[in-house]
């Protein structure tokens, strides 16, 4: 797979190359800011362009817009957008930009190879992605007992954050050490209470929970 | 001083009473003038009133102009004398009353000739009224053109009627001509003047230009033979006498002016305003265009009511500054029409009874302007700390949290290097990340403490939406600001808000809170309550006071209501443009 990576700091830029080689991956070209992104993106059409949230010159949210631009001109290039803040509106922003391969993490999480494997390869192939701790954020806000959030189970609650960081059934089930079948069981049940359609489309499922997160 | 002035004062009299004689005892063929007691009382008044002011005003050069105008006017009379040399010095003269008078309008109130036609004006009065004379004394006698056997003229080379005639008349036409330049350059000063100044002029205005052009008027009827008879010909010899007059109301007007100040003693006792004093003194002063300024020691400069420093005028301009002291030190300064120079003691006596109030003032506008600074430097303060604030985050942002995630990162390539069974390095690299990823997560949790990104990068409706998303007790948030605004605003606001909620969380035992965002009139509002116990106070030793101080540096109003039992209302308005 091919990946490009798009960030400011030379050690992060240099440290997520080498880290993306070991895992197997062809890094086709590294960038320092939003311009040398949309450029470079242009040139070798990867298959996921990594990208820092935060670059010059503002210094704020530069790498969501040229994410939102590639995905606007070069829409079969996959999006993982990192970030050193955990902010749920940001991922949200990204989401709803549309269509499949997306992804928003924290940058400490790409440390991990396995991670960072499994991320860039989802993206690549057209999944959605979510931090957990984007995710906790949304499912563990306070809400008022009369919301149909309120009445889940807990098994239920981990199975919701799982689906919003996109995991797959098996996926799930597997990190919760039960079967398919169970997990599909309870994903009826979860999305029956909040009044949400049932869709084997990851993407479209992961924006539809999240939607609905952010909106309760 | 004194003796001179009696001296001059007795000289006068003297020539008044010799005028008076001859006037009384006249050749039978004289000129036919108005009464001697007439002319004694213009003369008499015009003496008078100079030495009035030569005395009062030394410096003032209108005293002696009019006490030379008296004696020129009492000098004419000595045309009347049967003796030749002063019959002949008599004739020289009698018309140089006019020079004087000439330079009275011109030169009143300043006693100065304003300008360079001013002085070519009293150089033309004094070719005309003496040079022209002499001429056609040269060649006649003036009365004896009227009566040939009258007193000789002991001037005359050779009589010839016909050019004696002819220099006369050439005086008297370049005469009219002179006194219509005259009234012009009065009457255009006029228009030019400010209020002050005209009111200070107006009745010696007046009355000289009507003498002028009553002059004015009789000469050309002597040029053409008086064709309308005598009496209206002397005219302007009323006229003259209305000239003194004038000049003494003026002065009068003056004295009573001074009289005012006693007002203004009692007037100050009840004002302390500025506005109402500048007021006062402006009516004291008879100048409403008065500017008062205070003199700040610190910053040795002079500073109006409103904290602003102010220019003193150029001597040569249209205003003049006169300096209020006490004790030596400067208090204040009064910027004034520069009429008020020509009454420097009005504005003495109006200073010196002002002092106490001015000095009063000065305390006053000076404990302004510092509280005024006062709060520039607690808004700066704040500012300061907002900016502090950022760059700590983006120094973490971008140094020890990026330096730490790439050690994670060399850990995650470390242990993919070790062999998988490697259980006595494996499981401490494993330990060491976790003990990182927590490292990480605490410094995120500190930046975010310490300056919210998405404050600076979305503003306040994202801030306070993430704020009340994360909030502990279920928030309800009211947000109708859709612009952004100033940097320290939107942190008082999001750490005020932030501040609440965590109040709200740990002591008010509510279920829920609501936060209220406005934005109008100029004016960010604030509001967040909860519906728990209540009984949260300023002074209670919270974060309150401070949150009030951030809100209030910035010039904005902080009010607590938490009437035990019915929840705790934080509000902050804030003004902003």
């Amino acid at each position: 797979m091919r990946v490009v990576v798009a960030d400011d700091a030379v050690i992060l830029r240099e440290g997520l190359s080498r880290l993306l080689e070991e895992a197997g991956f062809e890094v086709v070209g590294l960038a320092a800011d939003a311009d040398a992104l949309l450029e470079l993106v242009e040139r070798t059409i990867p298959d996921v362009a990594i990208i820092d949230i935060r670059m010059p010159p503002t210094h704020t949210d530069e790498g969501l817009r040229a994410a939102k631009v590639i995905r606007e001109r070069w829409p079969s290039v996959g999006l993982l957008v990192l970030s050193q803040h955990v902010n749920a509106r940001y991922a949200l922003e990204l989401l709803s930009a549309g269509s499949n391969g997306i992804g928003y993490l924290l940058k400490e999480r790409v440390s991990d190879l396995d991670e960072l494997s499994s991320a860039v390869n989802r993206v690549g192939q057209g999944g959605s992605i979510l931090d957990p701790a984007v995710v906790g954020e949304l499912v563990g806000r306070r809400r008022p007992a009369d919301n149909p959030l309120e009445h889940l189970t807990d098994r239920e609650r981990e199975v919701l954050a799982l689906m919003a960081e996109g995991r797959s059934n098996r996926a799930i089930g597997e990190r919760l050490f039960v079967t398919e079948h169970t997990i599909e069981k309870h994903i009826k049940n979860i999305l029956g209470t909040l009044g949400l359609p049932i869709s084997s489309d990851n993407h479209r499922r992961v924006l539809a929970v999240i939607t609905y997160l952010n909106s309760q | 001083m004194k003796a001179k002035l009696s001296a001059v004062a007795a000289a006068g009299l003297l020539a008044g009473a010799a005028g008076v004689w001859l006037a009384a005892h006249p050749q039978p063929t004289g000129p036919s003038e108005p009464g001697a007691i007439l002319t004694l009382v213009v003369g008499a008044s015009l003496l008078g009133c100079g030495l009035g002011s030569w005395q009062s005003r030394p410096e003032n050069r209108i005293g002696p102009i009019m006490v030379f105008t008296s004696f020129a006017w009492f000098a004419a009379q000595l045309t009347q004398s049967p003796t030749p040399w002063v019959y002949t010095i008599g004739t020289a003269v009698q018309s140089v009353w006019g020079v004087g008078l000439v330079y009275l309008l011109l030169a009143f109130p300043s006693g100065q000739l304003p300008g360079r036609i001013d002085r070519w004006l009293v150089g033309a009065a004094i070719v005309l009224t003496l040079g022209l004379e002499l001429l056609a004394m040269l060649y006649g006698n003036k009365a004896g053109l009227r009566c040939p056997g009258c007193t000789d003229n002991l001037l005359q080379v050779v009589r010839d009627n016909h050019k004696a005639q002819a220099w006369l008349n050439l005086q008297r036409l370049l005469g009219i001509v002179a006194v219509l330049t005259v009234i012009t350059v009065l009457v255009r000063r006029w228009l030019k003047a400010s209020a002050p100044q005209r009111r200070a002029v107006a009745p010696v205005l007046v009355a000289g230009c009507a003498t002028l052009a009553a002059l004015a008027w009789t000469v050309l009827f002597d040029l053409l033979g008086d064709p309308l008879g005598a009496l209206p010909a002397h005219v302007w010899f009323y006229t003259m006498a209305t000239v003194p007059i004038a000049v003494m109301f003026v002065f009068l007007q003056r004295r009573l002016a001074r009289g005012m100040v006693a007002g203004l003693v009692v007037e100050l006792g009840g004002s302390s305003a500025s506005a109402g004093l500048r007021g006062a003194l402006a009516r004291a002063l008879g100048d409403a265009s008065l500017e008062l300024a205070f003199w700040f020691p610190v910053e040795k400069c002079y500073v109006d009511g409103d904290g602003r420093a102010v220019m003193l005028p150029d001597d040569d301009g249209r205003r003049r500054s006169t300096f209020v002291e006490r004790d030596g030190q400067p208090v204040a300064v009064l910027i004034h029409d520069p009429v008020l120079e020509h009454n420097a003691e009005l504005v003495r006596s109006v200073c010196a009874a002002a002092s106490l109030a001015l000095e009063n003032e000065r305390l006053q506008a000076e404990l302004r302007a510092r509280l005024v600074e006062l709060q520039a430097s607690r808004a700066r303060l704040v500012g300061a700390t907002d900016a502090e604030r950022r760059r700590i985050e983006r120094d973490l942002h971008d140094g020890t949290q990026q330096r730490l995630v790439s050690i994670a990162m060399s850990l995650g390539l470390l242990e993919t290097k070790l062999p998988a069974q490697d259980t006595a390095v494996q499981p401490l690299v494993r330990e060491t990340r976790e003990a990182l990823a927590l490292a990480l997560e605490e410094l995120r949790e500190l930046t975010h403490g310490i300056n919210p990104p998405l404050l600076t990068e979305r503003g306040l409706p994202a801030a306070l939406d993430e704020l009340c998303r994360r909030a502990a007790l279920p928030t309800h948030l009211d947000m109708a600001v859709e612009r952004r605004l100033p940097d320290e605003v939107e942190s008082a606001a999001y750490f005020m808000t932030s501040e609440a909620l965590t109040n709200a969380a740990k002591h008010s035992h509510g279920r829920e809170v609501r936060v209220a965002a406005s934005y109008e009139a100029n004016n960010l509002t604030v509001e967040v309550a909860d519906d728990g116990i209540g009984g949260a106070s300023i002074t209670g030793g919270s974060g309150l006071r401070g949150l009030a101080d951030r809100v209030e540096a910035l010039g904005g109003r902080f009010t607590v209501s938490s009437p035990p039992g019915r929840g705790t209302t934080l509000r902050a308005e804030i003004p902003c443009a």
